[in-house]
């Protein structure tokens, strides 16, 4: 059965190490605002060199952006699967979000790549090194949730599988992805869209 | 140990959510293209879309509106302050503050 838990234990009535989770977003929430910030200081200024808009491929970052938006889909339903307690269902949908994040990021490689090519560099202006910097943090973080959702699947292969409770928390890591995906989000509108 | 257990969507309720956040997404794309016939209103309506999907995802796929207001303050100071930021950093940019 699904649920959310309150715990009366503890003085702030929440589980410790979720709050901590939760504080620990509130900071990369901060971190990814100034990265923003910075960002769009530059965004719309004129520099030398070739600009942004002739380089990117709207169609292109627009499926790699509805998949991740769908491992949040696959993330939330290994979570649901594991609340009962069903373990081949959690791994499976575990390792399909685990894949779905390796998509994208093979798709800001190729990206990144095609950019590079076409003389779009970290280096070519201080807007090129702003855009490199916030969409390679954003990939950072792609690649550390799939190594976490890889090393929970690994552990759900175990003769025990995966609990809610103790260890590598299965929450959490789906906290960290569903963040990884809101800046997304937040990144395709501010970075291409607008 | 006592626990107040609150019921999360189900299985089918997130694969409709799912749908409409793709729905949101495909129209954020139209918008792009059509930026010529929808004009002005463009970037105002992309940025809506981006918060509606923001939302759709904390609140339901994070489950923060199930949580407690403890963690709710946490994320929404950080996002606060965030906007704050923004805010004076674009005022300043816009007052040609810099270059």
């Amino acid at each position: 059965m699904s649920s959310s838990h309150a715990y009366p234990h503890e003085p702030t009535g929440v589980e410790t190490r979720k709050l901590g989770m939760w504080v620990f977003l509130s900071t990369e929430i901060l971190f990814f605002g100034t990265l923003i910030t910075t960002f769009m200081i530059f965004k719309g200024r004129d520099f030398p060199g070739i600009k942004l808009t002739d380089v990117y491929d709207i169609p292109f970052t627009s499926i790699s952006s509805f998949i991740l938006l769908m491992s949040s889909l696959t993330m939330v339903l290994a979570h649901n699967a594991l609340e009962a307690n069903d373990q081949e269902k959690t791994r499976v949908w575990l390792l399909a979000t685990a894949m779905l994040g390796a998509v994208f990021l093979a798709g800001q490689i190729y990206e990144f790549t095609e950019f590079y090519h076409k003389g779009f560099e970290l280096g070519t202006n201080i807007f090129s090194s702003t855009f490199y910097v916030l969409t390679g943090f954003h990939g950072l973080h792609v690649f550390i949730g799939v190594v976490l959702l890889l090393a929970l699947w690994s552990i759900g292969q175990r003769q025990q599988g995966l609990t809610l409770e103790g260890g590598m928390n299965l929450e959490f890591v789906a906290l960290y992805w569903h963040f990884v995906d809101i800046v997304w989000i937040v990144l395709f509108t501010v970075v291409y869209l607008i | 140990m006592s626990e107040i257990h609150v019921e999360h969507p189900t299985p089918k309720k997130y694969v409709q959510i799912a749908i409409v956040l793709g729905v949101l997404t495909a129209i954020e794309i139209a918008l792009y293209y059509t930026e010529d016939i929808v004009g002005v209103f463009t970037d105002p309506l992309l940025i809506i879309l981006a918060v509606g999907k923001f939302v759709i995802v904390v609140g339901w796929f994070m489950h923060l509106r199930f949580e407690n207001k403890l963690i709710n303050r946490f994320f929404t100071g950080g996002m606060i302050l965030a906007l704050i930021l923004f805010a004076i950093v674009m005022f300043e940019r816009a007052s040609a503050n810099f270059f």
